[in-house]
């Protein structure tokens, strides 16, 4: 008799039923409780139109001189000022 | 140059000075006459603090026997700008060299006097290192009162007003003009640009290479100063046969002699692109490139190899100034 009992295994439509009950009632849990949460309240937010100013200032490499050059530069180049009939600005050393 | 901008030149401190002003602003002098003022500041300005003029304010402060002298305001402000530079750099741009440089052979200006051949002068200097601050530090012993309208400094120790005043004049200058649609101040190299169309059509700005006088590079710049220092113009053979030039190092108060030639520098303002510049060269390659890789520049190295240094190293400068919020609004 204990022998039998112990061997005794539930039926493969019984696990199969059980765990699909099992499943529609933890679905029907979670929608419910999903339908019933109340919406999150408006939150305020708050936008910041930031205006980026940018001077952007180019280097015109002269022709034949490179940033980086070995030798001595020996080329010069024309440039809108001196286009314009006037000498250019230079820095130089003084 | 645009049209209708108003260029003029004249010699001042020594050196060669131009103007460029746009179109004034409402209400403001024509260009010209804001030109003939600033010339007249300008001249106004070196009379006041050459060293090489015994009669100028900057004379009498280094002869006064007094701890405590009384000052004009332009002359506050050019020693406070030189104490500033020297601050900035860690005192590598020492403004009370005067005594050294008077030794090492520059007594008088040499305005117009031929500079020696720098590249001769290479082969004969003596070997390269960085200069290097004077530990004494005596412009620390140096204190300006606006209030009071003095200096206070130990008698003996002289100003030299040489390594900030080119760019201190073009910034004051560009103050005055403030208000004028494009200016550029240029004081012997050490130049201050500004007005709101300089932002929309920057100005060119040629770097000249102090070995060949060629340029080397052109800048193109909306706002700020640019300076360059160089040991091609002022340099000299010494009463001993050796070659001099005026950028001393403050450690031993010889003429420095780093590795580089040249030096340019940006900055916010030509005081700063100054110091800036004379900090780079005094430093030496390694420490020049340290010195400007913020603002950027150009190191000029001793066998003419030029160098771009910072922002310039890329081809291109983005300056960037603080994001300004201008509206806010909930939704």
């Amino acid at each position: 008799m204990t022998e039998r009992a112990r061997a005794r295994r539930p039926s493969s439509a019984l696990v199969l039923w059980g765990s699909v009950a099992l499943f529609a009632v933890l679905f029907a849990l979670l929608t419910y409780q999903l339908s019933a949460a109340s919406a999150p309240a408006p939150q305020s937010v708050l936008v910041r139109k930031v205006i980026k100013r940018r001077v952007v200032t180019t280097v015109v490499p002269t022709p034949g001189a490179s940033t980086v050059t070995s030798g001595p530069v020996t080329t010069s180049s024309a440039s809108a000022v001196s286009a314009a009939g006037a000498a250019p600005v230079t820095t130089s050393a003084s | 140059m645009t049209m209708g901008e108003h260029d003029i030149t004249f010699d001042a401190m020594g050196s060669h000075v131009r103007l460029l002003i746009g179109e004034p602003g409402p209400g403001m002098d024509p260009a010209p006459a804001a030109a003939e003022r600033a010339r007249e500041f300008i001249v106004a300005f070196d009379a006041a603090l050459s060293r090489f003029k015994p009669d100028s304010e900057l004379s009498a402060l280094n002869a006064d026997p007094r701890e405590c002298v009384p000052a004009s305001e332009l002359l506050r402000a050019a020693v406070k700008a030189g104490l500033a530079a020297a601050e900035r750099s860690g005192g590598l741009v020492d403004p009370t060299l005067a005594d050294e440089i008077e030794s090492a052979g520059y007594v008088a200006s040499r305005a117009g006097v031929p500079g020696a051949p720098l590249g001769v002068a290479l082969g004969e200097a003596p070997p390269r290192h960085p200069a290097s601050p004077n530990p004494a530090a005596r412009w620390r012993r140096f204190e300006v009162d606006d209030e009071a309208g003095t200096i206070f400094r130990p008698p003996g120790v002289r100003f030299d007003t040489g390594g900030t005043g080119k760019g201190l004049a073009a910034d004051l200058v560009a103050a005055q003009l403030r208000g004028y649609s494009r200016l550029i101040v240029d004081c012997g190299g050490d130049i201050r640009i500004g007005g709101a169309d300089a932002l929309v059509h920057p100005y060119e700005v040629h770097v000249e290479h102090p070995l060949t006088g060629e340029c080397a590079h052109v800048l193109r710049l909306g706002t700020g100063g640019v300076a360059t220092s160089g040991l091609n113009v002022r340099i000299w053979r010494d009463a001993d046969g050796r070659y001099a030039h005026h950028l001393l190092d403050p450690a031993t108060g010889e003429p420095a002699w780093t590795g580089l030639v040249g030096a340019t520098a940006l900055g916010d303002t030509a005081v700063e692109a100054e110091t800036l510049s004379k900090a780079a060269l005094l430093s030496g390659p390694k420490g020049g490139r340290e010195v400007l890789a913020e603002r950027g520049g150009f190191l000029i190295h001793d066998s003419g190899r030029i160098e771009a240094v910072g922002p310039l190293s890329v081809g291109r400068l983005r300056v960037r100034i603080p994001d300004i919020p201008v509206a806010g609004s909930r939704g």
